[in-house]
């Protein structure tokens, strides 16, 4: 041991019999700081963090900014579109395109009305796709293979193939293949002499049904989607608890009800947020299922209330912006569940563990 | 004697029970899919064939409202679309084309963000709440009014930055790039398609969260130990990513691959959906329609399978035990 070690190795006092003291020497507070900070490494490290948050900000602004463009629109009156000073923030502020939305387009009405179809779908296919993936996932059947290549192929399938067959089907709703249809059978499609009920197909139009229906058979709107996602969480889920179950005496779907949904539910919110809000603003299925005589639904408040009608120097934009306020009303709702239900949203698909 | 009878009954009985374990559970397995079984074939299946049906008919509805009438007119429709339909073809080969340029930029930018996102650092939750606001509302109806949206392009006139109301504004200009890229012999493809995607972001931004979500996933997935043992090792982030997580992370980038070709074209804002649609609305053209988004899913089918085949030879999986 040469002098060196010894003078900077920990000095070691006796205090008290039983006790003892060890004195370090501390590196200088300028020596840590420049080992810390003036290095490349650090240096590396600093520039990344600023790429990094710059980025970051810079795509959080190119989200966010649309959105800040139709508030801010929404606010302005017919003066602030003619006048090119006026930009992002209204010179003079007005509720007027609220009002007039409120009142023109029945917008309470189209709310209430959305709200209750899309809480209807929404808890329906979380409900029906858990119970499909949960059999996709744990149960092993001849066909299990094949029918998930079906549900993926529900999919795959462009909803705008099927328009026309899905209006012709819940226009003229019958169970079964074209004139093999149980309500054509019974109602004298097929015999004249054999009939049973006075119709022959049942008009579905402008009513919940069809939506209903395709929801509880997991055929809705992007099902397949959470089919996949409740497979992909339920194959993470350890056998051991359904075999502990099991002894205990419960059955299967005793066990799926008691054990497996409690711990599903953070997976379960992330389906049912998606599913909400997919039918909130869907325009395809409210479309093809409803026309003018149907009850109102959020898409139909989207046109220019007439007191609001003008021929005014700005009217192409003036009617874009009132059209953007009718989207932002829309949304509104969302917004605030999404607010609710985000932290689950990553924490559910965090734990789904969508691996292969 | 009874109790030698007993046994011989209970004998055979012992395997049947095993066999009845899974048979029961088999059935369990039937009951829970049930739902979609029904569903498929009593409402999924007859649409699908009649979807086919009508590709191949010409649709007459009743006096009366009462039923409707069909003509089979064979192959008339695709006819019709692929040949009397003077813009159908072109739309389908940009939109195709437009397709496969897509792909990879919504791939590359959502693992980008994913890996992004993933690590700890300042103002992660708030970053991530609003990298999934696309998600959840720039759907649909939101989608449809934003596709000719004059009220961004106002706003943002003079400031230049994408906020999908079209190419009236370009961050990138095709000078400036060129400028950048006169001596580096460079194709003029290639600096289109850079400037497309600069130009498109917001578009991509929008059509990649739900890939973002599934990446993030699949890297939450990847053990730390195996990060731990190599910085041990002493890799760097720029080896660890290429050596770790990008073969850990394939086949998320196959799912990924996958879910863009089906979203975007099924997408609202897919101009070859657009057409399509814009020709079932007018008047008696929906069974020709009908005719084109057959002609459409095929190809689209088509290019799926390749692609699959084409990563899935790369991907890495995991053994799993």
């Amino acid at each position: 041991m040469n002098a060196q070690t010894t003078e900077n190795s920990p000095k070691i006092k006796r205090e008290t019999k039983n006790k003892i003291r060890v004195e370090f020497e501390r590196t200088s507070l300028l020596t840590r700081l420049r080992l810390r900070f003036l290095t490349g490494n650090a240096l590396g490290k600093a520039l990344w963090w600023i790429f990094r948050f710059i980025l970051l900000l810079g795509i959080s602004y190119v989200i966010l900014m649309p959105f800040y463009s139709k508030i801010a629109s929404s606010f302005m009156s017919r003066e602030d579109f003619v006048d090119v000073t006026v930009k992002l923030i209204p010179k003079y502020p007005t509720l007027d395109t609220y009002k007039a939305i409120i009142e023109e387009n029945n917008y309470f009405q189209a709310l209430l009305n959305t709200t209750l179809l899309s809480l209807l779908c929404a808890v329906l296919q979380t409900f029906v796709c858990s119970l499909i993936g949960y059999g996709f996932a744990k149960y092993k059947f001849k066909a299990s293979k094949f029918l998930f290549l079906l549900v993926i192929l529900t999919m795959i399938i462009p909803h705008k193939t099927l328009h026309l067959s899905l209006l012709m089907k819940f226009r003229y709703f019958d169970i079964g293949v074209g004139k093999w249809g149980l309500f054509n059978l019974l109602g004298g499609g097929m015999i004249e002499s054999f009939r049973v009920l006075n119709f022959t197909s049942i008009n579905l139009i402008n009513s919940y049904w069809p939506l209903v229906i395709l929801s509880v058979t997991g055929l809705g709107f992007k099902n397949g989607l959470y089919i996949f996602m409740m497979r992909q969480f339920f194959r993470g889920v350890p056998d051991e608890l359904e075999e502990s179950a099991y002894i205990d005496g419960y059955g299967p779907f005793r066990t799926f009800f008691k054990i497996i949904i409690p711990i599903s539910i953070p997976m379960m919110i992330t389906v049912f947020l998606f599913a909400f809000s997919w039918q909130w603003t869907d325009n395809f299925y409210t479309s093809v299922f409803f026309n003018q005589q149907g009850p109102k639904l959020l898409p139909d408040i989207i046109k220019i209330p007439k007191s609001l009608d003008t021929s005014y120097a700005g009217k192409t934009l003036y009617e874009a912006a009132i059209r953007n306020t009718c989207g932002l009303m829309i949304i509104t709702p969302l917004i605030v569940v999404y607010l609710f239900c985000q932290k689950f949203l990553v924490q559910g698909i965090e734990r789904s563990g969508i691996v292969g | 004697m009874t109790k030698a009878a007993a046994a011989k009954k209970a004998a055979p009985q012992k395997p049947r029970r095993i066999a009845s374990l899974d048979k029961k559970k088999s059935r369990a397995g039937w009951l829970f899919v049930l739902p979609f079984v029904i569903g498929f074939l009593v409402i999924y299946l007859p649409i699908i064939i009649d979807s086919i049906k009508y590709s191949f008919v010409e649709l007459r509805t009743l006096s009366g409202g009462t039923g409707y009438r069909t003509i089979f007119v064979g192959l008339q429709n695709y006819q019709e679309a692929l040949g009397g339909d003077p813009h159908f073809v072109r739309i389908l080969i940009s939109g195709i084309r437009q397709l496969i340029f897509d792909i990879p930029a919504i791939v590359i930018f959502s693992l980008f963000m994913a890996v992004l996102l993933n690590k700890k650092m300042f103002g992660r939750a708030a970053f991530r709440a609003i990298f999934f606001i696309p998600v959840i509302l720039s759907t649909g109806l939101i989608a449809g009014i934003d596709a000719s949206n004059a009220v961004n392009e106002y706003m943002e006139s003079g400031g230049g930055i994408d906020t999908g109301a079209g190419t009236a504004n370009q961050i990138v200009s095709m000078a400036d790039f060129s400028w950048l890229f006169r001596n580096m012999q460079v194709g003029t493809e290639l600096l289109t398609y850079v400037t497309n995607i600069a130009n498109n972001i917001y578009g991509i931004i929008n059509r990649s969260g739900v890939q973002m979500l599934i990446f993030l996933a699949g890297l939450q997935s990847i053990s730390p130990a195996i990060y731990e043992s190599c910085s041990i090792d002493g890799a760097t982030g720029w080896e660890t990513f290429w050596k770790i997580t990008f073969p850990m992370i394939s086949p998320m980038i196959l799912v990924n691959t996958i879910y863009t070709v089906i979203d975007s074209f099924t997408s609202e804002s897919n101009s070859v959906m657009a057409y399509i649609d814009q020709v079932y609305s007018s008047g008696t053209g929906n069974v020709v329609a009908t005719a084109m988004s057959w002609i459409y899913f095929i190809i689209v089918i088509a290019i799926t399978a390749l692609l699959a085949a084409l990563i899935s030879a790369y991907v890495f999986y995991q053994k799993r035990d």
